[in-house]
């Protein structure tokens, strides 16, 4: 029995639309139905290649001296012939071929995620802590009279916000990669909202509790990175291929977003900025930062004056100009 | 619940009178001859008849259009050709004189150019002077300037409302302002916009107070600058060289200044008592002037969680400087409140909704410096008698007024769960030792009530 050498036939997308199996040393493709594999494109020469092992027993396509030639992939050099790699696909007229032998060794199989039992528990030990939380923060800010829709729709709101983003990742998942995968991408919203909910908390009561209010001007540098990194492991639950490349997409994304918004406080510091300070606050026992003493807070009131009658100058420059025009009169 | 008293406020502030809309007028002359039986308006005909050449429009104009954008009235002093009015009627002109020009218009009709001559920011005084010098001039009331009129006396305003032409109206003098700091003759007259910067007179025609402002929602409340600020200015017109131009910011910063560092002397001067809020006693001021308004929640329709009680006093001590910039008043307000079934959590969340730094006005990127603070847990280690407390001290800096700022000043008790004292001090166009000085013996003075 001779050898077997698969033709695939691929479409732009390089998916595979035919495969012909052929057996032989020698196959030709052209469009002529005297070839072993026949290609319906009118730029294909009625025999364009042919198809062999070299001296070294590797496969070799070589032109039978057509007008169009042949050519490695989407590269414009013409070749002659070009040495067959199982991966790398050649192109002849308008079509793509990719020529494999039986020796090709190919991936190992990949672990179907089954969505069972398991999966389904995990989103449970996810969403409960997350709607657990929502409904305490809730209560706990509750200063009213108490009804149940306060909350239910904290509750609500954040349970439909975290499901229109896994929808929204599947769809994404499934235009690409055919498979929606809802349950890894649900588990991965579920993991960053708690992991959000459980930074604001934290990051509330420490503010508080250090006495530090100005920090929370700049929550917006860690909401952003959780954003991003959120979006990279939905992004690499659709293919696992060229994850340095997806990766630094969406750090540059999360890094455009955060200067962004860094310029624009920036830009407000000039005028009608306001720096923050503790307006959330915790019953008395959260306290951690040391008390001063009255003379040491006003020591530091002083401090502040300096810094202001810095930003003063700074700014006062279109003032000074001002001034030496009206100097003009 | 939030900002209840806050339409209180808005129904006492002072509107400042001049008018910044055109119109057209027409000046009508009226024959003056007394007739044989006297009615009683005749003295108002008198009165207007000897005033008339003496009175002025004051008119600010866009320099590059040569249209008015401010109107107000004036009236001339002294024979060469100086006349009073108000600061806020040529503030345009003063902050910005390449863009607008002053000029005046008589009841005659006629008009020429102004010269800024002296002004005085915390009593809203100017004094211009005119290129012609052959008018009549007002003379002050000798007893105005002494502060013995009566209540009741007939006092006549003057000047030209909404550019409707030159008016006289009638009314009474009550007396200095009571619970004001800054001296204000309460005239019980209709003043209008446009009629800023004209005078008020006695019958016999001698200047008791300018036009400068009118309670907006409420009939017939006027305020007159005395006419001794008046005088002192013209003095001072007459006697220093013409105000620069070129540096007047800095003659504004100046009197800004010297204002505060009066009007902060003071609050201190006349001291402060400790009045109870629960378990908290906290500072409120000793002076007349310092008007406290009190609030609360019990009576709301659906039961409060947790009571408020509020003190919220303040000193009306506008000081006008630009259009957009009005200083001067400081606010000081005691929140005192109680949970009533609130947890210690929801109770810290209902706290926080008081827990708001004081209004200081609007920032402008212009006129203010972006506003830094500093917060802290603070205690007093000497002595055992004040609760902890949380403080915040927000400033921004007067870009315009070298060493002036606004500053607010937020305090809560941090002793209980369920009681807290949340206190608020705003204090506008200050000097940075005149207001740590004065939150400092605000902060200092909380204490348990024992």
């Amino acid at each position: 029995m001779g050898e077997v050498i698969w033709v695939e036939v691929l479409s732009r997308h390089r998916d595979v639309a035919a495969r012909y199996r052929c057996s032989g040393t020698e196959i030709h493709i052209g469009r002529g139905y005297d070839n072993d594999v026949v290609i319906d494109d009118p730029y294909i020469a009625p025999r364009h290649i042919r198809i062999a092992r070299n001296s070294e027993g590797v496969l070799v396509a070589a032109d039978l001296g057509t007008a169009n030639g042949l050519f490695a992939d989407k590269s414009h050099d013409r070749k002659n012939r070009i040495v067959i790699n199982g991966d790398a696909p050649i192109r002849i007229g308008r079509t793509y071929l990719r020529i494999r032998d039986e020796k090709y060794a190919v991936a190992p199989e990949r672990i179907v995620k089954l969505p069972g039992r398991r999966s389904w528990l995990s989103v449970l030990y996810l969403a409960l802590p997350l709607l657990v939380m929502q409904a305490l923060s809730a209560w706990l800010g509750e200063t009213v009279e108490q009804r149940l829709s306060h909350y239910i729709f904290p509750v609500l709101g954040i349970a439909l916000i975290t499901l229109g983003w896994t929808t929204l990742w599947a769809i994404l998942s499934r235009v690409f990669s055919g498979h929606a995968n809802f349950e890894a991408n649900l588990v991965i919203a579920l993991k960053g909202m708690l992991i959000f909910v459980i930074g604001d908390v934290l990051v509330d009561y420490a503010a508080f509790s250090l006495s530090w209010g100005a920090m929370l001007g700049y929550v917006y540098i860690g909401a952003w990175l959780l954003l991003a990194t959120i979006c990279f492991f939905h992004v690499r639950e659709i293919g696992p291929s060229r994850l340095p490349l997806k990766g630094s997409i969406v750090a540059a994304l999360a890094i455009a977003a955060i200067s962004t918004q860094s310029l624009v406080q920036s830009e407000n510091h000039v005028g009608t900025y306001h720096q923050n300070y503790v307006r959330r606050l915790k019953p008395p026992a959260f306290r951690l930062a040391p008390e001063k003493t009255d003379d040491a807070f006003f020591s530091e009131v002083e401090q502040l004056r300096a810094k202001l009658d810095r930003s003063r100058s700074e700014d006062s420059d279109a003032d000074g100009t001002a001034d030496v025009s009206d100097a003009d009169d | 619940m939030r900002y209840p008293y806050l339409q209180k406020i808005l129904a006492l502030i002072v509107l400042f009178v001049c008018l910044s809309s055109s119109g057209a007028d027409e000046v009508i002359q009226q024959p003056y001859d007394f007739p044989p039986q006297l009615p009683l308006s005749a003295t108002a005909e008198s009165v207007y008849a000897m005033a008339r050449p003496k009175l002025l429009q004051i008119r600010t104009l866009l320099d590059v259009a040569g249209r008015q954008t401010t109107l107000g009235s004036g009236f001339l002093v002294s024979a060469d050709g100086f006349a009073v009015t108000n600061y806020h009627v040529v503030s345009q002109y003063v902050l910005e004189p390449k863009t607008y020009r002053l000029e005046y218009a008589t009841p005659d009709g006629l008009h020429g150019p102004l010269k800024l001559m002296a002004i005085d920011v915390a009593n809203d005084l100017a004094v211009v002077q005119l290129d012609k010098h052959e008018q009549p001039v007002f003379e002050f009331n000798k007893r105005a300037l002494r502060g013995t009129l009566s209540k009741g006396e007939r006092v006549y305003s003057m000047g030209n409302p909404l550019d409707l032409g030159f008016t006289i109206v009638e009314g009474n003098y009550n007396g200095l302002v009571e619970k004001s700091y800054n001296e204000r003759i309460h005239f019980s007259g209709a003043i209008n916009a446009g009629m800023s910067g004209g005078p008020a007179v006695t019958a016999d025609g001698r200047v008791v107070g300018i036009n400068v402002a009118k309670q907006i929602g409420s009939e017939l409340v006027s305020f007159l600058v005395p006419a001794h600020f008046a005088a002192a200015l013209v003095e001072r017109a007459k006697t220093s060289p013409q105000l620069s131009l070129i540096n007047v910011r800095g003659e504004i910063g100046r009197q800004l200044m010297k204002w505060q560092e009066g009007f902060y002397k003071a609050v201190a001067d006349q001291g402060f008592r400790l009045s109870p809020y629960g378990p908290y006693k906290a500072p409120e001021s000793n002076a007349a002037w310092v008007n406290c308004w009190a609030e609360t929640n019990v009576d709301q329709s659906s039961r409060p969680r947790a009571t408020v009680n509020v003190t919220n006093c303040r000193t009306d001590t506008w000081v006008f400087v630009a259009n957009d910039l009005n200083t001067g008043p400081i606010n000081l307000s005691h929140s005192y409140v109680k949970g009533v079934d609130l947890n210690r959590f929801q109770f810290a969340a209902f706290l926080s909704q008081r827990y708001q730094l004081p209004w200081v006005g609007t920032p402008s990127g212009n006129r203010h410096t972006g506003q830094r603070c500093q917060e802290d847990f603070i205690s007093i280690p000497p002595s055992k008698d004040r609760p902890p407390l949380h403080a915040v001290w927000c400033a921004r800096a007067y870009r315009e007024f070298e060493g002036l700022y606004d500053v607010s000043m937020l305090i809560v008790t941090q002793d209980r769960n369920d009681e807290a004292l949340v206190s608020q001090l705003g204090m506008r166009g200050v000097s940075y030792p005149s207001a740590v000085a004065l939150a400092k013996r605000f902060l200092g003075s909380i204490r348990w009530a024992k």
